[in-house]
């Protein structure tokens, strides 16, 4: 019975302490809440309202520091989910408010992603800002958040298809916009410039789009990014002799074209499909520039040219300028050693940041709309650099 | 006679120990947590628990046999997915969806018995193989697409939540249902496990599979009944799974069964099998959950509830050793 007896209070020690250790900021909190959570008419909400408000009009000072944002995202030990953490905690330094960020440990843990945002409803948040792995699971969720007048911000893909009006903005990156930012780039690389200017009814040269599918928001909405911009910029060098391609969803034909845009689509998202397309672009005459749009292309198509050496100086592409998006372990490798021209990445850091500036106006009445976290072209010469290291996540 | 008298001094023992963690957790919670001692977060432990509970009820018979079932999680998810695919895609009554929900739990439950007590698998091969054909099937059947259940506002099934999670009840705003649900399974449950034939014949296998041969019960049959009435609780627990989460991804489930198991070790059920209760598991169940929540109200992510929760299961095993050294001292004087 003795050794029961201290093997219980070991462990009730342990929780203790653990309690103690992370509850050091929180000490003053409960004293504030416990008036709320004795009132029994804690349904109606305008009941609610006059108790929260009275505490902030005696110590205005504290009511700056006692906004609580839970920030759930979809994933947790993803690098790039650390990098949307740094930014909002970094929001939350700025502010002055107190977030807590988790998210489940893969993108399949639904029920842990669902669990923990229950939880953290019970906490009685002032906004929340919210990346669902599905919508549905948390419906009922945001019905309450509705109810109750906690505002949610949407962050990286955010809730799609809420229709409970509890999301109010969402702070993700514009595809179309960062898409761009490749076809900008392609008009800036001299050769290839010089290449567009060179080209003739006769001779027409290649630009191509790989991308995986045509049906997900975000690969659709970057190829239609790049393919219009680099429409309007070929347009300017060969005035009418600019013919788009390849599927009907873009396509713009133009007879006697002296730059032809190429969106080539991959059969099925899988990997050798995605190669098959890329061996397919490859195999074109005058291919003269290739943008990947996201992962997904970039490795197939790094596959279809010998994990890139072909790329190299001396290799059998050595003149293809390529670009890319998102920045895998090979993708930042083809980078690197100068293979791929450079690629477009989103940047997580403000999207976490953007997420929680959004929550903490929301949280204070004002007008909230949808914000661009932009995005980042990184290459060779500054890949290694701190601000482009912390968005070039794996 | 000897054994049930064994079985009584552990019960006491069982009765004052894990409920006292259970009241003190909670205690100690209620003062450091943020928020804790609230209705909303009873709300979210007790939702929290279903689908664990009912996991941990059927795996309670199987664990007292002296077998195991690494197919719980697997099971769960595939027969909560093929309910959802049926209802989504095929447009099926969701009464019946229902129904096939718990008929999956059902044949897999029939299909571990089988190979445990006729082909003299050993369990916890037998399971692990059910365990990933079951996760295949659900890939299979839906081809590897997430199904949905029917949320409070959708236009078909609205009722779907309403009888399983949350309805206004008894002049309460979102009731927690589950937990009459939970609570009347688990009385069932007990009923059967300690008030009928099913259940002594239970203990008696697990206590010494030959001994009960050789008194004349028909071992293998009832070791099919155990597995296929744990199969039961689990196509129960799909139920609750989907109630609580909607959306069911394929593929997935590998590893909850450790939830319903870690509960029943929790509640002082011996892994070597011939003994245990239903109160245990209802309670380390909730001991489970009640840890869960509450490291998360004092700001501890899911990988310290994970740790903690560890922790728990190997306290609760050294209890147990503890509890079985100090009744065999007994015996021996």
């Amino acid at each position: 019975m003795k050794k029961l007896i201290a093997l219980l209070l070991a462990l009730v020690m342990v929780f203790a302490l653990v309690a103690c250790a992370s509850s050091e900021t929180k000490t003053e909190e409960p004293k504030t809440e416990t008036p709320a959570a004795e009132t029994p008419a804690a349904e109606e909400p305008a009941a609610e309202e006059p108790a929260a408000e009275e505490p902030a009009a005696e110590e205005p000072a504290a009511e700056a520091g006692t906004l609580y944002i839970p920030v759930m995202a979809k994933g947790f030990q993803h690098q790039f989910w650390q990098a949307v953490k740094a930014g909002s905690e970094a929001a939350a330094a700025d502010y002055g408010v107190e977030i807590y960020f988790d998210g489940p440990a893969s993108e399949t843990e639904i029920n842990a992603q669902v669990d923990m945002v229950k939880k953290e409803m019970a906490k009685d948040p002032q906004a929340m800002a919210l990346a669902a792995l599905s919508t549905e699971s948390v419906t009922e969720i945001l019905e309450e958040c509705a109810e109750k007048n906690i505002p949610v911000i949407g962050f990286d893909s955010g809730v799609p298809d809420d229709t409970t009006g509890a999301v109010k903005a969402t702070a993700c990156t514009n595809n179309e916009a960062a898409a761009a930012i490749a076809a900008d780039k392609f008009a800036e690389n001299e050769a290839l410039a010089a290449k567009m200017a060179a080209a003739t009814s006769d001779a027409p040269i290649v630009i191509a789009c790989l991308s995986q599918d045509a049906v997900s928001a975000s690969v659709t909405g970057r190829t239609t990014g790049f393919v219009n911009r680099m429409a309007e910029l070929a347009e300017a060098v060969q005035p009418g002799k600019v013919s788009i391609e390849g599927h009907a969803k873009w396509e713009k034909k133009v007879d006697d074209a002296a730059i032809i845009i190429r969106v080539e689509i991959s059969a099925t998202t899988e990997a050798t499909a995605v190669q098959t397309a890329a061996n397919a672009l490859l195999q074109l005459d005058n291919l003269a520039a290739v943008f990947c749009s996201n992962e997904g292309a970039v490795t197939g198509f790094l596959a279809a040219v010998s994990d890139g050496e072909d790329l190299a100086d001396g290799g059998k592409y050595e003149d293809l300028v390529v670009a890319g998006f998102d920045a895998g372990a090979a993708q930042k490798n083809a980078v690197r050693q100068g293979w791929f021209y450079g690629s477009v990445t989103q940047d997580p850091y403000q999207i976490g940041y953007k997420a929680v500036e959004l929550a903490v106006k929301a949280a204070n009445g004002e007008e909230v709309s949808d914000v661009d976290t932009g995005a980042q072209w990184y290459d060779a010469s500054n890949i290694d650099d701190d601000m482009i290291a912390l968005l070039v996540y794996d | 006679m000897k054994m049930e008298k064994l079985g009584t001094k552990k019960f006491d023992l069982q009765k004052l120990l894990a409920p006292a963690v259970l009241v003190l957790l909670y205690i100690v919670f209620a003062i450091f947590g943020n928020k804790f001692f609230t209705l909303d977060t009873l709300k979210n432990i007790l939702e929290a628990s279903y689908y664990i509970g009912f996991m941990a009820f059927g795996v309670t018979f199987i664990i007292i046999t002296g077998g195991i079932d690494l197919s719980l999680g697997t099971v769960m998810m595939c027969s909560a997915l093929l309910g959802a695919y049926v209802f989504k895609v095929h447009n099926w009554p969701l009464i019946l969806a229902l129904a096939l929900t718990i008929f999956v739990g059902v044949g897999f439950g029939f299909i571990n018995g089988t190979l445990v007590a006729r082909l003299k698998l050993p369990p916890f091969i037998a399971t692990l193989g059910t365990q990933m054909m079951s996760m295949g099937l659900g890939s299979i059947i839906t081809k590897v697409q997430s199904q949905t259940w029917p949320t409070a506002t959708a236009e078909v099934g609205a009722w779907f939540k309403k009888v399983f999670i949350r309805a206004d009840l008894f002049g309460v705003k979102g009731f927690p249902v589950g937990a009459l649900w939970l609570f009347g399974f688990f009385i069932i449950a007990s009923l059967i496990l300690h008030k009928t034939k099913f259940g002594r014949y239970t203990y008696a296998i697990g206590s010494n599979e030959e001994a009960a041969r050789l008194s004349g019960i028909n071992v293998d049959s009832w070791k099919v009944a155990v597995y296929t009435l744990s199969g039961f609780f689990i196509g129960m627990a799909g139920i609750f799974y989907a109630a609580a989460y909607t959306t069911i991804t394929p593929g997935t489930g590998n590893g909850l069964e450790m939830n319903g198991i870690t509960g029943v070790i929790i509640g002082g059920t011996s892994m070597s099998g011939g003994s245990g209760t239903m109160v245990g598991t209802l309670i380390g169940v909730f001991i489970m959950s009640v840890l869960k929540t509450g490291l998360s109200a004092c700001g501890l992510q899911a990988p310290w509830q994970t740790f903690l929760t560890g922790a728990v299961v190997i306290g609760a095993v050294l209890l147990d050793k503890a509890r079985t050294n100090a009744a065999n001292r007994v015996k021996k004087v």
